[in-house]
């Protein structure tokens, strides 16, 4: 009969030398786990819209497409709606258009929890390849007036990625059109001169500057904002637009709201209740700005 | 007992899930299509083989009051670095086994093996054993996974092999939960009949 000593010794000494190995291997593999991750989710990017480079808009959740032109080509966002089984891992491409370029669901071994032979069906071309060109309008089941085709048996499943869908569009629709030129923000102008590099630029008009387009930071709740403010020779804000925020969803993220960025340019807005954080930091920072700057409205 | 029965001992007349009814949470769920039981199958023989392995190359300094533990410690331990090694350096593998990898973590049919034999035998005798009975495993879930999808979804390995029609309209209760348990059960009846025929 073993002594409890050597019992309890033995069974330290083989837990102690696996969590050593353990450890081991685990700092050792983490870096290319990571890496394969990043690779795989560039490729399930590159499967839902064609484009070259994506730059995250909101880390892991919205990237914006851009082709090898440089020009922006769409978005693309990561939903997670609730199946059958669990939540859904979802990924749809959007172009400028609002038009669906193609969805994407992770298989079972990436997380997908529908059950399997009939839930996980949607991730089968059949399903997924209704959904290319598909609206806002159009995107639900034909049951429920819609253009897409319920997998048999699996009517939850197939319904919630058109909810996940028909969602994630409504929730990031003001994604898509985030300045994607200096117009947006100065609509007037004819042409734009870059006074401080990746900063500001003068606007011109039909012959002479009318204003000045400039993008800038301020801290907000999570993170930096990013906003491009344009401004007219007499102060007058011409637009707001958002380029980059995290923000707590549902709430800080109301600042890129259409109604909240367009009441700048009547004039500087109050705080929005329930996301006075966000929202005083976007008004303070293109406050700041707007004054920081006037010695080039002369 | 000679290499040869070992191994094929366990693929039939001890057949782990359809004779010795152990490991039957993984072949109840994972049997719904051909290439998930034979994935699952595959993953399963492999731990299975090299855990007996360790065990048996162990099983002498392993004192027996705590040997459950010690066996868990080392069974889990080696998976966990199969499947970190898998994650970084086989994502197209890991992305069609890795969902079998947390089943094979708690298998009792691994635990089991390590139990009964790989901690009596020598390992050469020990590595025959974790194949067979692994190869066994596979067979039966295999088999199961046909029957269901064949039945269940009209399919066998994703081809419509009963026609279009039939994958249309298919017994949608073979491919869920209740079909496992009885495609299991009639399965077990007739490793039962063969099995008692073969002893008498």
């Amino acid at each position: 009969m073993t002594s409890t000593r050597s019992m309890v010794v033995t069974l330290f000494i083989v837990a102690l030398v696996c969590s050593v190995i353990l450890s081991f291997v685990y700092s050792y593999t983490a870096p290319r786990i990571e890496e394969t991750q990043k690779e795989l989710t560039l490729a399930g990017l590159k499967e839902v819209i064609i484009a070259e480079v994506f730059t995250p808009v909101v880390p892991d959740t919205v990237w914006k497409a851009i082709d090898s032109t440089q020009n922006v080509v769409g978005i693309v966002f990561r939903v997670f709606p609730q199946g059958y089984g669990g939540p859904i891992p979802l990924m749809v491409g959007l172009d400028l258009e609002g038009k669906i370029t193609g969805i994407r669901i992770a298989s079972a071994a990436e997380g997908l929890k529908e059950t399997p032979g009939l839930g996980v069906k949607i991730i089968e071309p059949d399903f997924r390849e209704q959904f290319i060109g598909k609206t806002l309008d159009n995107v639900f089941l034909k049951r429920d007036g819609g253009e897409i085709d319920a997998i048999t048996a699996a009517t939850i499943s197939s319904r919630a990625v058109c909810n996940g869908i028909k969602q994630a569009i409504e929730k990031f629709a003001s994604y898509l059109c985030p300045p994607l030129d200096k117009r947006c923000v100065f609509p007037d102008a004819q042409d734009f001169i870059e006074a401080i590099t990746d900063t500001l630029w003068y606007a011109f008009g039909e012959s002479d500057t009318i204003g000045i387009v400039f993008i800038a930071t301020t801290q907000g709740y999570a993170d930096q904002i990013e906003f491009i403010v344009g401004v007219t020779m007499q102060g007058q804000i011409t637009g707001v637009e958002i380029l980059y925020s995290n923000e707590t969803p549902g709430i800080g993220e109301v600042i890129r709201s259409k109604e909240f960025l367009d009441s700048f340019k009547e004039k500087i807005p109050d705080a929005i209740t329930g996301a006075t954080v966000s929202s005083k930091a976007l008004i303070n920072g293109v406050k700041e700005k707007v004054e920081c700057y006037k010695d080039y409205l002369k | 007992m000679k290499k040869s029965q070992i191994f094929t001992r366990g693929l039939i007349k001890e057949n782990v899930v359809l004779v010795l009814m152990i490991g039957l949470c993984p072949a109840l769920a994972v049997s719904g299509t051909v290439r998930d039981a034979f994935g699952m199958g595959l993953a399963a023989t492999f731990v299975l083989f090299f855990s007996n392995i360790i065990i048996s190359i162990m099983r002498k300094a392993i004192p027996n009051e705590v040997r459950i533990p010690i066996f868990i410690l080392i069974i889990s331990t080696f998976v966990t670095i199969i499947d970190y090694f898998m994650q970084a350096f086989q994502p197209s593998l890991y992305r069609a086994l890795g969902v079998f990898v947390p089943l094979i973590v708690v298998n009792c049919m691994i635990l089991g093996r390590a139990e009964a034999y790989a901690s009596k035998n020598s390992v050469i005798n020990s590595a025959f054993d974790g194949l067979g009975v692994g190869l066994g495993f596979t067979l039966a879930l295999t088999v199961m996974g046909a029957i269901r999808e064949i039945l269940g979804n009209g399919t066998f390995l994703g081809m419509a092999i009963l026609g279009q029609g039939f994958k249309n309209a298919p017994v949608i209760f073979m491919i869920l939960p209740p079909g496992a348990f009885l495609v299991i059960g009639v399965m077990k009846a007739l490793i039962n009949k063969y099995v008692k025929k073969e002893t008498q």
